[in-house]
């Protein structure tokens, strides 16, 4: 069963060793002082991307769906976290300063009190119903699953059963995607409106472990989440769940006359894939610091199908290897390090082109790489097509192009 | 590091001709770090203040840089995204060791950076008006507190203007929720009715607004004067003040004062038909005084003819000067001599009067009220003098027991019923 | 205060020459003027509420203009308005002198005589600036000069001012002013003003009642305000059964939907007929001032964290009579059954009450039909503006079936064509004639480049055409960052589409929406015909159908492409022009449409023009009706369109308007 399971997959071992490597690797420089924790941070948080990214791999690159909503889960996750953070933190200080007092405070001063400094910057005291179970850890830990599951299952039930395929189902997903943003920016939703939930970064009771600390556990956490997403994901596209993901892709016409309950097999993996992005999320946002409505505007939801196709779709090590270039390439350019250059009567201010130069690679990506980064590692294992006329059968129509098989 | 700094430090104030040579190999340069968007939706309004500390930066340097050394800006660009912010404020003094930020714009972005400037202890100069109810350790706010232009706007609407009934628009956010809060608890202090305030939030760069400029005129039906306040920001006032002029709404039926509205906003809008309409802020372009047009004159031989200068930009012109003064007199650039240092600093603002840093951590500021005039400026029509900025607002009930005070009381959030500090830190 | 504390010093220097010449011959005549320009009353009495006329506040200006218009000199009308027209200003001696300009150059004027006295060193004087409050108070102190004025401009100027603050006073000269009006607008107006003044302030009830009957069918907001103060009203307790003095309005109940138990009670308390309620802050307040020995009440303070603790110790105080004592909920409700409530008008005629309320429910009712209109209106425009981004889209998306994520800066790459050519162009009817074929000729260029250089190969990889377009659409959008900034570029509107068509005070509708309006409409018509009507789209309609086909009777599909897209994107930079000029030209101004452009695609259906006009319709039409019912919310009024959007398609996946059969694709 193992052997024949890493038979399948065999890029699992090369990727958890690859993780493990790096992550023991980060913690040693990060230690000796040769990393600083920003840079740990934003490796922590690169990791939680790659395992978004996986999610994303595993509704588009295996199953055709491309989903413009994922990034809605991904920060649904974060939110759900972070109303645990936030009320245990404000807990401990509230119930510190009222301790100070002459007269000891009823339970429902110390509510107010929490109330009063969470809500009051968006103008209100009173902890609406949602956050009715923010006290409590386990119940936000199975909220940061469940709420995102829930999502997906609704919306998918509702989607796949009228028959809304391909770019309907994307245009459908962005704007599940916008209306949430918009209602999460309302003040009266009860989420803290445009400043959305902040200060996540200070674990509640730890105040005294310095955040250099912090970021390294949140790394192995995030190292961990990656490892055990990147083996489910390969357990789940091997077996025959995936063959038939896959026909569904090619074909899905054809795999429903073949008598498979076809909206079943996509509804599975789209819920599967927000669990697997809202835990992604609810690691992310404590090393953020911050979560907001910003956050799952139309273009980051864009950002994520991005870094699949730019690693290489319909491959787990492509989803983890695309999230992580892009990702640290744009920290990189954006961070103000590169000298600006001159040529002549144009100025190249790398943080003003950098964007340019990043859409520009979409197209040619898309264009010259359809494989994308991940096609490297067919180069680099001598892996050869089948000479099967009509093959590589893409996740599209494109699937039926003789031209592209032949290329 | 912190010794060699104060021995430089203590060169550099006894005069020592000495210095500069030394100051060379440890703590020199003085790095500024710079914490605005440039890309982004927020870039519109940061990148001006990243070129206004740059060149306040290079007047510097020509001045002879501080404690003997020059002064180098680090500048990050945030890109407009929330948790980016943090990111970078970390990057800015953990990687860069910067001596001090100036940056940030909304509200938002601050609460973003707030854990990390005090987790490690820095120290952040924020430029803009703000929605108050807030204080920390590490930010020293230069721009506005709402009792240094909310309050006063309104006392201006109604005891200038005669209004008794108020619209109060804004972009839905945490500025203009906070503020409006505020106005809405200040306006039925002074006896106005729950009735007579229609408030309404619409999404940045909102386009549509006929309906919410019909509204608003038909909130005259009754016959009492109506006034609208708009906290709106950025883009969308472009498309609220066109439809104000395309239905023929004039500053005499429905004055409208705005918080967010600059010479910069202006800059993208035909005024012909907006003349008359107001804006409340610490600062106006059309500031008389030598000061003023020196600082004018500089900023569009740096940045062009055609470049205007706002409020925010007067913010970080007096709070990188207060710096610099206060560097000076601690004789280092350590985060807490300066802070210490920064209390009772004194700076002549561009408007003719003189700025003055609290313990609260909030300057002096006087309130102008000016109005829209063709040419796309304002014309001032009544400058006070110098209100003390309050981080608590005291017309909520439940801050208007709190005070600030980090000189004496080292507390920011200290309320004064129970003379208790209820938190050191900030709430985020 | 006024504006400039400090006056700047005079000017010197070799460039300032003419300045300096001019400050001399200033100087001279302020010398030489002195004596006469002392000598006037006017001057006197703006010399006396000097003080008050340079502090310039509305709270203290009353006295001094009261002290203006009582003295009856000639001269005080062209003093006001050149006040009030901040024409008035104070030389460094402290004299008042008018300023007008004249051929490009500043002259004094005397107060008193209206002569000129030379050119004026407005550097070394200070200008007079009343707000707008202090300028509408003049504006009514001028309403008794100004009726009678000769110039029709000055009387519209008065009629204005008792429009803006009706006063009783007024009522009279403007009655006296009636008979001799000969410009018709004027005395029609005249008389309008005259009803409303009479209504509020008439001395006859009779007469009153008259002119609130006669304007009962009146939807104008002045109306309006004319006939609510009327009904004014205030509330007043009284213990059960004593009946109240006045004009009863009626009865309230506590509780209901008008008056909440807790304002009920409060109003008690504020009458000093109920006790007031002890707060919790302020219970817990009184506990903490009463403690002794870790004691409050025989209560331990330790304990105090539990409620019911808490109301025992108090209770124990009150017993003690240390403090107020606790007022239960049945108390309340003891003290609310006790007392009756009332609401009184505070105008005490009840026939005059009585024609009001008739008078404002027949107006309400026309006003709520009037604004159904006026949001269908809106709805209208929203829908057409909806539309005008979307038929570029309907094109490339709908007949090519290619998703173009950029189509958004399309629409801004128009924008910022119109907003190029207005810089060359200053006119801005021509500018606009030529920006518009301009963003034509320009956004088909890129689009035709696009087509040839990206999506020509991807036009069987759907998915990927998003990516690589919304690439593009990232790239262009900081391109124009960085050409044009971060800022916002005015781009102005002629004047004859500035302003409003405006039917009455309710319904009225800004000229840019009509013509965007019309525009949608051309468009439609121009696709209709070019689908129907000409080669071209008798060839983009087979390629769409079946390019194998299509190719084998002599069509080139690559060519039909090509075509099809420059002219769906070139829509998009017209519609862009529009957008333009109705909103603002940003570099993100794309990306704000381009959701709802594609869901409008959506929900009309693919492939069908109509369905793009429907779904426009529908979205636009969902939203503001949405809005209606949460007026201060747009942002929800969004949310939930769209989430309507989203369930709409669950039963319509295909559109309004679906192709069924062969053309419909899969």
């Amino acid at each position: 069963m193992t052997g024949s399971f890493l038979k399948r997959n065999p890029s699992v071992p090369v990727v958890l060793g690859l993780l493990l490597i790096g992550t023991l690797a980060i913690t040693a420089m990060a230690a000796s002082g040769g990393l600083s924790t920003s840079f740990v941070k934003t490796l922590g948080m690169t990791l939680c991307l790659a395992l978004a990214a996986l999610a994303m791999d595993l509704v588009w690159g295996y199953a055709g769906i491309l989903s413009l909503g994922n990034i809605a889960f991904f920060a649904l996750g974060g939110y759900m976290i972070g109303m645990w953070l936030m009320t245990a933190r404000t807990e401990g200080i509230v119930a510190e300063s009222l301790a100070g007092q002459a007269i000891p405070p009823t339970p429902q001063e110390i509510r107010d009190a929490v109330g009063g400094q969470i809500f009051g910057v968006v103008g209100s005291s009173d902890f609406p119903a949602i956050w009715a179970f923010s006290g409590s850890l386990p119940a936000q830990l199975a909220l940061v699953v469940l709420v995102p599951s829930a999502l997906a299952l609704v919306f998918g039930w509702l989607a796949f059963r009228s028959r809304v395929t391909g770019v309907y189902l994307s245009i459908l997903t962005q704007a599940m995607t916008l209306a949430l943003a918009l209602y999460l920016f309302q003040n009266d939703a009860g989420l803290r409106g445009n400043n959305g939930l902040s200060g996540l970064q200070n674990l509640p009771g730890l105040s005294g472990v310095p955040q250099s600390t912090v970021s390294l556990w949140f790394l192995w956490g995030s190292a961990l989440a990656l490892g055990l997403g990147y083996l489910l994901c390969a357990f789940v596209v091997s077996g025959k769940f995936g063959a038939i993901l896959r026909g569904i892709r090619d074909n899905e016409a054809r795999v429903r006359f073949l008598g498979y309950p076809v909206e079943g097999y996509k509804l599975a993996v789209f819920t599967l894939s927000a669990a697997i992005t809202g835990i992604a999320g609810a690691l992310y946002y404590p090393q953020a610091g911050i979560v907001n409505p910003a956050e799952m505007m139309p273009i980051a939801s864009i950002y994520l199908a991005v870094w699949v196709a730019i690693g290489g779709r319909g491959r787990l090590y492509g989803a983890v290897i695309g999230a992580i270039a892009v990702s640290l390439i744009s920290s990189f350019f954006t961070s103000g390090k590169l000298p600006d250059l001159d040529l002549g009567p144009l100025r190249l201010v790398w943080v003003d082109w950098w964007l340019v130069m990043l859409g520009f690679s979409f197209v040619l990506v898309t264009l010259l790489a359809p494989k994308g980064l991940g096609g490297l590692v067919d180069l680099w294992t001598q892996r050869r097509r089948p000479a099967r006329h009509g093959a590589d059968l893409g996740p599209d129509q494109g699937s039926f192009r003789e031209e592209e098989a032949k290329a | 590091m912190k010794t060699r700094i104060s021995t430089l430090a203590l060169t550099a104030a006894l005069g020592l001709s000495a210095a500069p040579a030394m100051a060379q190999d440890t703590a020199c340069p003085i790095k500024v770090g710079v914490l605005h968007s440039l890309s982004g939706t927020m870039a519109i309004s940061e990148t001006t203040l990243k070129d206004t500390v740059l060149m306040l930066v290079e007047d510097q340097n020509e001045k002879g840089g501080l404690l003997g050394c020059d002064l180098e800006a680090v500048v990050v660009d945030p890109a407009s995204d929330w948790p980016l912010f943090a990111e970078k404020a970390r990057e800015l003094l953990t990687v860069h060791e910067v001596d001090v930020i100036f940056g940030n714009w909304t509200s938002v972005s601050r609460k973003s950076v707030l854990p990390v400037i005090e987790e490690l202890n820095g120290l952040l100069f924020y430029p803009v008006q703000y929605e108050g109810e807030e204080s920390s350790k590490n930010v020293f706010y230069t721009g506005a507190a709402p009792n240094q232009q909310a309050i006063p706007a309104t006392d201006y609407m109604i005891e200038e203007m005669g209004v008794e009934k108020f619209a109060l628009l804004g972009t839905d956010y945490v500025y203009p929720r906070t503020t409006n809060n505020i106005l809405e608890a200040y306006l039925k202090d002074q006896g106005v009715a729950d009735a007579d305030i229609f408030v309404n939030y619409t999404p940045f760069g909102h386009s549509d607004w006929s309906k919410i400029v019909s509204d608003v005129v038909a909130l005259g039906a009754d016959g009492k004067k109506v006034g609208v306040i708009s906290t709106i920001n950025g883009d969308a006032n472009i498309g609220f003040y066109k439809e104000l002029a395309a239905q023929g709404v004039s500053a005499e039926d429905i004055p409208v004062i705005a918080f967010s509205v600059g010479e910069e906003e202006l800059s993208g809008l035909d005024t012909s038909n907006l003349v008359g309409h107001l804006a409340a802020w610490n600062y106006f372009q059309s500031a008389e005084g030598e000061a003023n047009e020196a600082f004018v004159a500089k900023w569009k031989e740096k940045m062009g003819e055609e470049r205007v200068t706002n409020d925010p930009m007067e913010a970080h012109y007096i709070g990188f000067n207060m710096w610099a003064q206060a560097v000076e007199d601690a004789g280092t650039t350590d985060v807490d001599a300066v802070r210490a240092a920064m209390y009772g600093q004194t700076f002549d603002n561009l408007t003719g009067s003189t700025a003055e840093m609290l313990p609260n951590h909030h300057l002096t500021k006087p309130v102008l009220i000016g109005e829209i005039t063709e040419d796309g400026q304002f014309d001032i029509l009544s400058e006070t003098d110098p209100v003390p900025g309050d981080a608590w607002t005291d017309y909520l009930p439940e801050s208007a027991v709190l005070t600030s005070d980090w000189q004496e009381l080292d507390c920011g959030m200290y309320n004064t019923q129970t003379e208790t500090c209820v938190q050191t830190k900030s709430n985020y | 205060m006024v504006g400039p504390g400090a006056v700047p010093p005079v000017p010197l220097g070799g460039g300032m020459m003419r300045r300096t010449i001019k400050t001399a011959l200033a100087a001279l005549w302020l010398g030489l003027g002195a004596g006469m320009a002392q000598a006037g009353p006017v001057q006197d009495l703006l010399q006396a509420q000097g003080a008050l006329i340079e502090e310039s506040s509305r709270r203290t200006i009353g006295p001094a203009i009261e002290a203006i218009v009582a003295s009856g000199l000639p001269r005080v009308q062209p003093v006001l308005q050149a006040w009030q027209d901040k024409a008035l200003w104070i030389d460094a001696e402290g004299r008042f002198w008018r300023v007008i300009e004249k051929d490009g150059e500043e002259i004094l004027v005397d107060v008193d005589t209206g002569d000129e006295a030379g050119p004026a060193e407005t550097d070394a004087m200070e200008q007079i600036k009343p707000n707008s409050g202090i300028r509408a108070l003049i504006g009514t102190a001028l309403v008794q000069f100004q009726l009678t004025d000769p110039e029709p401009r000055r009387r519209r100027a008065a009629l204005e001012s008792i429009t803006r603050d009706p006063e009783p006073e007024l009522l009279a000269p403007l009655r006296a002013s009636i008979e001799t009006e000969e410009d018709a607008d004027l005395l029609a107006r005249k008389i309008r003003l005259e009803r409303l003044l009479t209504a509020r302030f008439g001395t006859d009830e009779a007469e009153r009642v008259a002119a609130i009957e006669a304007l009962s069918t009146d939807t104008a907001v002045e109306t309006r305000a004319a006939i609510n103060p009327l009904l004014a009203s205030r509330m007043v307790a009284l213990p059960e059964g004593e009946t109240p003095e006045g004009n009863v309005a009626r009865e309230l109940s506590p509780g209901g939907e008008s008056l909440s138990r807790a304002a009920a009670y409060g109003a008690l308390v504020d009458a000093g007929l109920a006790p007031s309620r002890p707060s919790a802050d302020e219970i817990r307040a009184a506990l903490e001032v009463n403690r002794a020995d870790g004691m409050v009440g025989g209560v331990p303070v330790e304990t105090l964290g539990d409620p019911e603790a808490r109301a025992r110790a108090y209770d124990a105080l009150a017993a003690e009579g240390l403090v107020a004592p606790r007022v239960e909920e049945a108390d309340v409700d003891a003290a609310l059954a006790a007392h009756a409530f009332f609401d009184i008008y505070t105008e005490p005629s009840e026939a005059v009450t009585d024609a009001a309320r008739a008078a404002l429910t027949s107006i309400g009712i026309r006003v709520g039909a009037m604004k159904g209109v006026d949001i269908g209106l809106d709805a209208l425009s929203l829908a057409s503006i909806y539309f005008l981004a979307a038929i570029g889209l309907a094109v490339t998306f709908g007949v090519m079936g290619v998703i173009n994520m950029a189509h958004g800066e399309f629409i801004m790459m128009g924008a910022y064509t119109a907003y190029l050519v207005q810089q060359i162009v200053p006119d801005r009817t021509l500018s606009l004639i030529a920006a518009l074929p301009a963003a034509f000729v320009v956004t088909f260029a890129a689009g035709v480049a696009m087509e040839r250089l990206v999506i020509r190969h991807l036009y069987k990889r759907p998915l990927e055409t998003l990516l690589a377009t919304f690439g593009i659409s990232i790239a262009l959008q900081q391109l124009a960052k960085i050409i044009f900034g971060t800022q916002a570029r005015p781009l102005t509107a002629p004047d004859w589409l500035g302003g409003a068509w405006i039917v009455n005070d309710v319904v009225g509708i800004s000229h840019i929406r009509i013509a965007i309006f019309v525009l949608a409409l051309m468009f439609l018509g121009f696709f209709l015909f070019l689908m129907k009507r000409t080669r071209l789209g008798l060839e983009t309609r087979s390629v769409t159908q079946n390019p194998g086909m299509a190719a084998s009777v002599g069509i080139d599909p690559g060519r039909v492409n090509m075509l099809t897209f420059g002219l769906g994107s070139g829509i998009a930079g017209i519609a862009g022009v529009a957008i333009g000029l109705y909103a603002k030209v940003t570099s993100e101004m794309g990306a704000d449409y381009i959701v709802q452009s594609f869901m409008t695609v959506v929900v009309g259906g693919v492939g069908n023009i109509w369905g793009t006009l429907a779904g426009a319709a529908m979205i636009g039409g969902l939203q503001k009706g949405i809005e209606v019912l949460n007026p201060s919310n747009t942002l929800a009024a969004q949310t939930w369109m769209i989430v309507a959007v989203i369930i709409f398609i669950q039963f319509r996946p295909r559109g309004i308007t679906a192709l069924r059969g062969r053309a419909a694709g899969d």
